[in-house]
């Protein structure tokens, strides 16, 4: 799948879970620029994203990314 | 509040918010809510582990990244407890073998859980109805007994407010969760026991008996309470608190709600006199409800 298609479900995930309909997401994009995205929602967007790209994330993983690109990255290596 | 007590908070957060920007955002938003009556506690227990760690020649940045790997293991748990509906330990032979025989991750494990008590604000909730129960029941408790006191902070609130004439008694089955207590609540008035308390058959009754988040790491709670109604006189009363849903490396019992914690009770011959229910997270029942977060039980128990 291309980075920009992963990049787009990702939003849509995004969307979803926080439920927050005019959020736009892009690589640079950090929890500092979205207010819900915490600890618990990340939890829940983890769980959303595993069961979307049908993928399992490591323990050390779900701590690693610092913005969105790399969470896009992430994926993308699956 | 002086300055060096604001710091000693002020400093883990600020390190917690370099280190992990997703946590740091839930810590900030629940300590705003607090006044200096917590900041004051918080930094008195602050400064007894600072303390410790010292003696262990360990700094307050060794115990920051020990609670951010505990972190770590929690969230990582918390994504299979989302996706399976269980804990991922089933047995305490496995829990045994993963964490409690394991120096390594007891070692971060056990300094991860101190720095917790008062960074997650509601265990400061539960301390305070705590307090409001022992002040309640204190003109009756000659004999005191903790089980798993680990951190300490609940047998050192009680001998504040009860006061020296009382006799305490501390159970421990786990070397390090002992040896920590010992040097976080340092009173010699305290008996420490290191023991299964299935294995422990005192001379005396007990009027009080405080079991804080112990009946999640055990796979027959039911067993577990009926041992402490033995234990209890007549008379007495049974203080316990164990969280729903809150998957951690070494949670074996899953309560799913207050009613499957509460059947438990009714199991093991208790009455409920009193409870008290808080969500980990600082928001509506509703949308706690939605994410599943985990609510800790607090109940004074009685005999039937």
């Amino acid at each position: 799948m291309e980075r920009n298609e992963i990049l787009k479900q990702v939003n849509a995930i995004f969307v979803d879970i926080l439920d927050n309909e005019g959020l736009v997401l892009n690589d640079t994009t950090t929890a500092n620029d979205v207010e819900d995205w915490d600890s618990l929602t990340h939890i829940h967007l983890v769980v959303a994203i595993e069961k979307h790209f049908g993928i399992r994330f490591t323990s050390q993983e779900i701590q690693s990314w610092n913005n969105i690109g790399e969470l896009v990255d992430c994926i993308a290596s699956k | 509040m002086n300055q060096d007590q604001k710091n000693a908070m002020n400093y883990v957060v600020e390190q917690i918010s370099l280190k992990n920007q997703l946590h740091s955002k839930k810590i900030i938003k629940n300590l705003s809510k607090f006044d200096e009556a917590y900041f004051n506690r918080a930094n008195d227990f602050m400064k007894r582990y600072a303390t410790l760690l010292q003696n262990e020649n360990k700094t307050m940045d060794y115990a920051i990244d020990c609670y951010l790997q505990m972190i770590a293991d929690v969230n990582y748990e918390s994504v299979q407890f989302l996706q399976t509906g269980e804990y991922t330990s089933k047995s305490f032979d496995e829990v045994n073998q993963r964490v409690y025989n394991n120096p390594q991750v007891m070692e971060y494990y056990m300094h991860g859980l101190l720095l917790s008590q008062f960074l997650w604000t509601h265990h400061y909730d539960i301390l305070l109805y705590f307090n409001k129960i022992i002040n309640k029941n204190a003109p009756h408790i000659q004999n005191y007994l903790e089980v798993g006191g680990g951190h300490g902070l609940y047998i050192s609130e009680a001998i504040g407010i009860i006061g020296d004439s009382a006799n305490y008694d501390l159970v421990d089955i786990s070397k390090s969760s002992l040896d920590i207590a010992k040097k976080m609540i340092n009173n010699d008035k305290v008996n420490y026991m290191l023991t299964d308390v299935f294995e422990y058959f005192p001379e005396h009754k007990y009027d009080f008996i405080t079991m804080g988040e112990v009946l999640e790491h055990v796979e027959d709670p039911v067993s577990l309470l009926k041992k402490l109604h033995t234990l209890l006189g007549e008379n007495g009363k049974l203080y316990i608190t164990t969280p729903t849903n809150a998957p951690a490396i070494d949670h074996i019992y899953l309560f799913k709600n207050a009613d499957d914690i509460r059947q438990v009770i009714y199991q093991a011959g208790f009455n409920i006199e009193d409870e008290f229910c808080i969500y980990s997270e600082d928001m509506p029942a509703e949308k706690a409800e939605k994410y599943k977060v985990s609510m800790m039980y607090a109940g004074v128990l009685t005999k039937k």
